[in-house]
């Protein structure tokens, strides 16, 4: 078992600072102190080499999440076991093997190019000279890090300095890899890249990989388990086309006709779109094959698509409906 | 002229919002600022704990002149400071040519674009400090050593912006230093006390080249009514003239920054 | 061990070299103010003036050997959060500002003891042919305990970060008076007897001023004893308060998070 969390909690303190200066001088005095529940009784597991994406909006506790996780904060109540660590005590062996990336924060030395970073992370992390050159040059290979890793890290785009960033974090070959918004900020061409990466490594080296994000992009390509994660509660658990199914009673069809006729569709569906000959309607999962059964035979049908509704919109769903996911 | 001050309102009025948000820092700031007065003024007791004059300046003299000295600081760290870092930043990452798009003069523009309003706290206390020093000698200045004073002052603050902006306008060629200002400290450290305490060249340079005597020196004595008619007459024209090399300077920096960027 | 630092040495060393005008521009700049004052004490009591020309010349190079900006460093990190990077490494962040710390200082001494050696040419007050073996070993020694103590104090302050926003600001403030305390405003010998007292048992002295006295030799017999026995026991007290200051700093971050 490599990632194990039960009935995780995570409360903060806040003081609550009141505008104006009454407020201010009161503050001196008196604090307000206000609790907020970041996280509130997640639980999971996680098997060793599976890639499982972490999802929500906004403070919905992701990061926090993630950040107990590595050790970076200890819950309030609960358990985590991270390949059979337990992550707050910050042991080195844990360190060891695990890795954080964030993608709003550099690990890179800003003035100095990339590989010396590497060569600081192999001395702190231990590496042999062999396995590090033999991990490098995977890496740099993969990465199309060639050219990048002798150019002082400020002269890299935001791209080429995240792939650094993944590179400087895999050195030491680690187990578990959390990744915090890796694909933040960057450019699509690039999302995709990083994408293929974290995939391909996943599934070569078997290691278990957390992510978080919010571009469903990175959710779909790379993961079938998907937590979804809102006001610091779990709202799903499980694959991520059951989720869809679960939420979505319904698929989109799509008819191109030689012509659109000028009927009702609500004997069909709800009509989503209709124009140059295309009609889209929604229709509830099981009248699917009655209803595009009787298109082909009603109609000239040239083309008949069925497809699920975009992720976003499932995922948005998931939002709006909290409790009846779960 | 008139243009450039509704500007400058208009900045002083964004930054004076933006700055109330953090109201509740007056109490720190404030704090700070008494203090940094209070060292200053503790370490002219240590050095006059062993004399009786600095230079030939009485110690009500030397408290007068760090009182000039705050003053400028006060308007230095108000007006000019904030922004030094902001056009090391525009340049650096190319967000400077939006300054040039602007209808305004860019020299105008990155000079005063930031207040920072709490070290306005600082001129106050100099501007104190010169009064408690005034009370103390028992001298009241005569109207003719104000105006002396004034026009002095003024130069000055013209002296100032000058040699600012040109440390400035090098920031286009050395990108790599965080924070230029630091060198200016440095020199501007030189005023906080009396000119005629330093000796031989040192004098003349801090004299003609780099004219710290005409910061604080100058307006220190016309307050105190020693003031001399051909050295107002000469900081005024010195002020003039590095107002002039700093603008030839910026214009020459601006036309090589255009060229060079595609 | 040996090999990690090897390895963080030889990275502050380039990181060094990208920042290298800066570096020389800083140092510089650094001293412009003991300069001042020492014109000042010049112009006090122009008898002395080599005295006052060796004792600022040599507080420029014991400052320059012994300054610490590591709570600036930290400060930084923290705020920006990439401290967390730190805290994730299996490796105690204090080792990084340790091995900045020799590779600045080093450079520090490659240019300074040059400059020195040819200002003495020119220059008979900065000419060391009085000082005796004994002498330059103390000296030795309260300059490696001075730049430990002010590296520790800065790091203290540092590590503060965790509970206080602003601690730059509080450090300016301790560093402002240390002015005083520490003898770069003026030589001991020279302060009010009050603060020549309180400056005796706090640690300011032993970050700056103590080295220097050993030098000029204004610091005789069992006073030195007494000085390197105050500066063991404040050296300790900051090592203590890093190291509980650390632990606890870590407890908080992971209650309240970076």
């Amino acid at each position: 078992m490599s990632i194990q969390v039960e009935h995780l909690y995570k409360q903060f303190r806040v003081h609550v600072r009141q505008a104006g200066w009454t407020g201010a001088v009161r503050s001196l005095f008196k604090r307000e102190i206000r609790t907020v529940e970041a996280v509130r009784d997640i639980s999971f597991t996680i098997p060793s080499g599976e890639i499982v994406a972490f999802l929500g909006p906004n403070g919905a506790g992701k990061t926090t999440t993630i950040k107990m996780l590595a050790g970076l904060l200890y819950p309030s109540s609960g358990s985590i076991q991270v390949a059979g660590y337990v992550p707050f005590e910050q042991k080195a062996e844990f360190k060891k093997i695990m890795s954080l990336v964030m993608g709003q924060k550099s690990q890179l030395i800003w003035d100095i190019p990339p590989m010396e970073t590497f060569l600081v992370n192999k001395a702190i992390y231990e590496i042999e000279d062999r396995a590090f050159r033999q991990t490098l040059d995977e890496l740099v290979e993969l990465l199309e890090l060639e050219e990048l890793l002798t150019k002082p890290t400020r002269s890299l785009s935001l791209g080429q300095r995240m792939k650094c960033e993944l590179a400087a974090a895999l050195l030491h070959r680690p187990k578990v890899l959390f990744l915090d918004e890796p694909t933040i900020g960057l450019d699509v061409h690039t999302q995709e890249k990083v994408r293929r990466f974290i995939g391909q490594y996943n599934r070569e080296h078997r290691t278990t990989v957390l992510l978080t994000s919010h571009y469903m992009g990175d959710v779909t390509a790379l993961c079938d388990r998907v937590l979804i994660i809102n006001h610091g509660k779990l709202l799903y658990d499980g694959e991520l086309d059951m989720l869809t199914e679960k939420l979505t009673p319904y698929k989109l069809l799509e008819v191109q006709l030689s012509s659109i006729p000028d009927i009702s569709w609500d004997a069909y569906g709800e009509l989503v779109d209709a124009k140059e000959g295309k009609v889209t309607l929604r229709v509830p999962r099981e009248r699917i094959h009655e209803v595009s059964s009787r298109f082909l035979q009603l109609f000239d049908v040239r083309d008949l698509n069925i497809e699920d509704p975009p992720m976003e919109e499932v995922i948005t769903l998931a939002f709006q409906e909290d409790a009846h996911v779960s | 002229m008139k243009r450039h001050w509704r500007i400058f309102c208009e900045f002083f009025r964004t930054c004076l919002v933006e700055e109330l948000e953090y109201r509740s820092e007056f109490l720190g700031n404030f704090l700070s600022s008494l203090f940094g007065i209070g060292m200053a003024i503790l370490t002219i007791q240590v050095f006059f704990y062993q004399t009786d004059n600095l230079g030939g300046w009485k110690y009500a003299d030397v408290l007068l002149l760090l009182g000039i000295f705050n003053t400028l600081q006060g308007l230095i760290d108000f007006a000019l400071r904030p922004n030094m870092s902001r056009l090391l930043q525009h340049i650096r990452m190319g967000t400077f040519d939006y300054v040039l798009t602007k209808p305004v003069d860019s020299m105008f523009y990155v000079s005063f674009r930031h207040l920072v309003f709490w070290r306005l706290i600082d001129v106050l206390l100099g501007i104190g400090l010169i009064i408690y020093a005034l009370i103390q000698k028992h001298y009241m200045p005569t109207i003719m050593d104000a105006v002396m004073f004034f026009i002095s002052i003024g130069s000055s603050l013209v002296l100032i912006y000058a040699l600012w902006m040109m440390l400035m306008t090098t920031s286009f060629w050395v990108i790599r230093i965080d924070d230029l200002s630091f060198v200016f400290n440095s020199f501007f450290e030189t005023t906080r006390f009396p000119i005629g305490m330093y000796r031989g060249w040192l004098r003349i340079v801090l004299t003609y080249i780099l004219p710290a005597a005409f910061i604080t020196s100058t307006p220190a004595l016309s307050l105190l009514g020693k003031w001399n008619g051909m050295t107002t007459i000469l900081s005024v024209v010195l002020a003039g003239l590095f107002l002039w090399i700093s603008r030839r300077f910026w214009r020459y920096a601006l036309r090589s920054y255009t060229s060079a960027s595609s | 061990m040996f090999r990690k630092y090897s390895v963080l040495l030889r990275m502050k060393y380039v990181e060094m070299f990208a920042y290298r005008l800066a570096t020389i521009v800083w140092m510089t700049g650094a001293m412009v103010q003991p300069l001042i004052t020492m014109m000042v004490w010049m112009n006090i009591d122009p008898d002395q003036e080599n005295a006052f020309i060796f004792y600022f010349a040599a507080l420029i190079f014991v400052e320059r050997m012994t300054s610490a900006w590591d709570v600036w460093e930290l400060e930084r990190e923290i705020r920006e959060g990439t401290f967390s990077y730190q805290i994730v490494r299996p490796f105690h962040p204090i080792h990084w500002a340790i091995a900045e710390n020799i590779v600045y200082k080093a450079l520090f001494l490659v240019i300074l003891i040059p400059a020195w050696g040819l200002l003495a040419v020119f220059i008979p007050a900065l000419r060391l042919d009085q000082i005796g073996a004994a002498q330059w070993l103390l000296f030795f020694c309260a300059l490696l305990l001075a730049a430990v103590i002010r590296f520790l104090f800065s790091y203290t302050f540092g590590l503060l970060g965790f509970w206080v926003t602003k601690v730059t600001a509080l450090y300016g403030m301790f560093e402002a008076v240390s002015l005083f305390l520490s003898g770069r405003i003026a030589p001991m010998s020279l302060l009010p007897p009050f603060l020549k007292t309180i400056s005796f048992y706090l640690p300011f002295r032993y970050m700056v001023g103590f080295p220097i006295e050993i030098l000029t030799g204004s610091v005789q017999g069992m006073d030195i004893v007494y000085g390197f026995g105050l500066a063991a026991v404040w050296c300790m007290f900051f090592m203590l308060a890093v190291l509980l200051l650390w632990k606890a700093g870590l407890r908080k971050n992971q209650a309240v998070g970076g």
